[in-house]
């Protein structure tokens, strides 16, 4: 049974990802701004290079990407595609996310319901939902239902481990505490069992956030008239390089926007927390 | 008000061919009315247990509590009603406040929770606050509050809703030492304001003796009294200097070379 | 798991008896459920298990099964071995100039949020679409997974072991064959797990979007022709080669890494 530990090391886009001792010097964080300032343009002249000598149609180049970037959000296509593939990322992330957050709660009320369903939920977690893809277009359509389908398949588990590993979590001495004051069930889950597992719900969903925009893009590859994967497809085929690198860019813009959102509303709502170890470390050797 | 009559305990071995040690065996006091017994015993000598079970947080394996002359707690296997229907307070070794909650948040939950926040109680919710110099610092979350004001926060949380006895579970333990004497003094004097029946357990001997009406010692596992003490040190007692009270030297030896 | 969320159940052994029970009762009742819904709404819309296992059975005897099975096995091993070989190495490369990795932050956050299964029709585009684009395509997404692990635990050493051992004398290649390649290990070998079944089903999308062969390609071919059974037989040898993996996997891993205490570090 895949366990917190599985879900949290795998994930490639979360917030507390393995993050770098920061310098504390003005003289070292200028020195790091150059670096990052040259390594950005190191990139774009790679880039550029690769684009003159293998012909723009392979890479497109810099200079074209951000010109197509600003005349698609010109002319609303930008935006209409990327608010379609939100959509199905959003719609699909609530419709899995939520149910996937509050089982945890009803199992912890039912445990052997809870160590029967076990070994079906663990499956469930190992069944490659995009792989089912075609499967989801097959009964719901081409339109949004399917990629809405496909994410709320993918979230529901994400978040179901998480929450799960949460709500297990549950500080049983809070809880002997909560019940000398004369708490009943009912506010032991309110008070102790909810806010305590809060982290971990927030946890899943920013886990699961970048793999609802992945998966909405993959229904959009497969079928649709619409979309950035649709763009995508419609860029390649049309060897339209430009196009697709505009679409990948926003894509990766969108993907690195949620994130942000997320981990903000994290901190809010997690205000009480005590600073927090992480899973930073020291680079080595400095 | 509250008798513990051969109390014993031990918890379910790990496997089956095992014999599980006893914890406390023919465990037996009474507390009076308006009494603050402190009970003294080496650690791990089974003292959080013992009021585990006084709680009903966990359940005994022989022997009965009474609670004013009622029948509380067996061996029997009962269900267990944590806190007795409110009416035994319980302040843990750590602090235990919810971490989410506001420092005033935590301190009012358990009224809140009975539905008795009504004026008077925030009343006395200032007073306590007041009265341990936690005022001020009511929307601070506990992460933000240093040791001391924790504690003091988690003893008002049960002061405030007036459970007519409070045990309590070496509160003070990990603490320094010129905030633990703080600590003892601020106790006395909401003790001294409503005069409650308390349960006050530690491992230091000079707190027990400076704190107490009575002092029991607590054997090494399997715990059971090996000795009580009336102490006579007249109240107030100046904590700050306590070695030169009249008859604490001679206590101290006496409780010292029973634990012994 | 399930022998500890059994003992751990309250009440007395007749309820613990029920979970087993109740887990086969579960299963008959959701194959009944997917017959009974075969029969309600016609086997075009939902082919029931008996359809299914018939559509296998004749796959397997035709040597279809083996071929297109071959075909995208084939694909993600490839693709395992060159990411996971990058994603594995680079982390030990990077760890040389911490300069570099503190400047390379920033970029390479950027890179994780992209999802690499946007980067399929590009790689068509570069490649076509043969299997060596599946190849690439897969190996694009093992090495992010493995890369990322592979930093977590680069940066998880501890810098007093290193300064310990290297006062000791020890040379730099000791150091990172002691120290380094083994607290990376337990990290790379998450990150192996996560990655294998993920090359796979990584393999059957990269088929599904262009391909002539192969167990995506299979499953989108039987969609375009509306043949629901073959999709539904596709997705059940799909479901059941990375459930079988896991499987695998998970009993290799219980014996390689016995010595490593259960850690709640690596959590969320």
């Amino acid at each position: 049974m895949p366990q917190s530990r599985d879900i949290g090391i795998r994930s490639g886009t979360s917030a507390p990802r393995p993050s770098f001792h920061l310098p504390r010097l003005a003289k070292e964080k200028r020195r790091l701004l150059i670096d990052r300032m040259i390594a950005v343009i190191l990139v774009i002249v790679l880039w550029q290079a690769c684009s003159t000598y293998f012909g723009s149609i392979w890479f497109s180049s810099p200079w074209r990407v951000l010109m197509g970037f600003i005349g698609e959000l010109r002319n609303g296509d930008l935006v209409f595609n990327a608010e379609y593939t939100l959509k199905a990322a959003f719609y699909g992330a609530l419709l899995g996310g939520v149910p996937g957050a509050l089982l945890p709660f009803v199992l912890r009320r039912h445990p052997v319901a809870g160590a029967i369903l076990d070994p079906y939920l663990a499956g469930g977690y190992g069944v490659p939902k995009l792989a089912l893809a075609p499967l989801f277009i097959l009964w719901f359509g081409i339109d949004l239902e399917p990629k809405v389908a496909l994410v709320a398949s993918i979230v529901s588990f994400l978040v179901f481990f998480s929450t799960n590993a949460g709500v297990s979590a549950v500080n049983a001495q809070y809880v002997n505490m909560v019940r000398v004051f004369g708490a009943k069930e009912r506010d032991i889950a309110r008070h102790v069992v909810w806010p305590g597992a809060i982290p971990y719900i927030f946890a899943g969903f920013r886990i699961a956030a970048p793999y609802s925009i992945g998966a909405a893009v993959v229904g959009e590859l497969i079928s649709s008239n619409r979309g950035l994967g649709f763009m995508i497809n419609s860029g390649a085929t049309d060897f339209d390089t430009t196009l697709v690198f505009v679409a990948l860019v926003t894509l990766t813009l969108l993907v690195v926007i949620i994130n942000l959102l997320v981990s903000r509303a994290e901190r809010w709502l997690l205000r009480w927390r005590p600073p927090q170890q992480g899973m930073s470390a020291r680079v080595v050797g400095t | 008000m509250l008798e513990v009559k051969d109390l014993a305990k031990r918890f379910p071995p790990r496997s089956s061919d095992e014999e599980a040690p006893w914890i406390l065996a023919d465990l037996s006091f009474h507390v009076g009315e308006g009494e603050f017994l402190t009970m003294v015993g080496p650690s791990g000598a089974g003292k959080s247990t013992l009021l585990n079970i006084i709680a009903q947080v966990d359940n005994a394996t022989g022997g009965e509590v009474y609670f004013r002359g009622q029948l509380i707690e067996t061996a029997s296997g009962a269900a267990l009603n944590p806190g007795w229907n409110c009416q035994i307070g319980y302040v843990t070794q750590d602090d235990n406040l919810l971490p989410w909650r506001t420092l005033i948040d935590n301190v009012t939950f358990p009224l809140k929770l009975q539905g008795r926040f009504d004026g008077a109680a925030k009343r006395r919710v200032d007073e306590l606050l007041h009265a341990t110099n936690l005022a001020g610092f009511e929307r601070y979350y506990p992460h933000e509050l240093s040791g001391g004001m924790r504690k003091r926060a988690s003893l008002i949380r049960t002061l405030a809703y007036d459970p007519p006895i409070i045990l309590m579970d070496e509160p003070f333990g990990a603490v320094d030492a010129q905030t633990r004497t703080q600590l003892q003094q601020d106790l006395l004097r909401l003790w001294n304001l409503g005069r409650k029946t308390i349960v006050f357990v530690t491992h230091d001997i000079g707190e027990a003796i400076s704190l107490g009406d009575r002092v029991l010692v607590l054997s090494k596992s399997p715990a059971k009294i090996i000795a009580a003490h009336s102490i006579t040190i007249k109240r107030p007692r100046d904590l700050g200097n306590l070695y030169k009270l009249e008859g604490f030297g001679d206590m101290f030896e006496a409780v010292r070379r029973e634990i012994q | 798991m399930s022998v500890a969320v059994l003992r751990a159940l309250p009440g007395r052994r007749s309820r613990r008896r029920l979970v087993p029970l109740g887990r086969i009762a579960l299963g008959i009742a959701f194959l009944a459920l997917w017959q009974f819904g075969s029969n309600a709404m016609g086997a075009t819309w939902l082919p029931g298990p008996v359809d299914t296992i018939e559509r296998i059975w004749k796959l397997a005897v035709s040597g279809e099964l083996e071929r297109d099975t071959l075909v995208t096995l084939g694909e993600a091993a490839a693709g395992m071995a060159i990411g996971g070989a990058a994603g594995a190495a680079l982390p030990f490369l990077l760890r040389l100039s911490p300069r570099l990795m503190a400047t390379l932050d920033p970029l390479i956050s950027a890179a994780f949020g992209l999802p690499k299964l946007a980067l399929a029709p590009l790689f068509i585009l570069w490649f076509g679409i043969g299997i060596p684009t599946k190849i690439v395509f897969v190996a694009s997404i093992v090495f992010f997974l493995i890369f990322y692990n592979g930093l977590a635990g680069i940066l998880s050493i501890d810098p007093r072991l290193v300064a310990m051992l290297r006062v000791a004398g020890a040379s730099e290649w000791l150091v990172s064959r002691e120290i380094v390649w083994n607290t990376a290990k337990p990290f790379l070998f998450a990150g192996l797990k996560i990655a294998l079944p993920r090359a796979l089903s990584g393999a059957v999308v990269g088929e599904f979007i262009a391909a002539d062969s192969g167990l995506g390609w299979y499953i989108q071919n039987a969609r375009s022709l509306n043949d629901t059974t073959g999709v539904v037989a596709g997705a059940v040898i799909v479901t059941v080669l990375v459930i079988g993996i896991n499987a695998a996997l998970k009993r290799v891993q219980s014996r390689s890494l016995a010595w490593r205490p259960v850690s709640r570090d690596m959590t969320i």
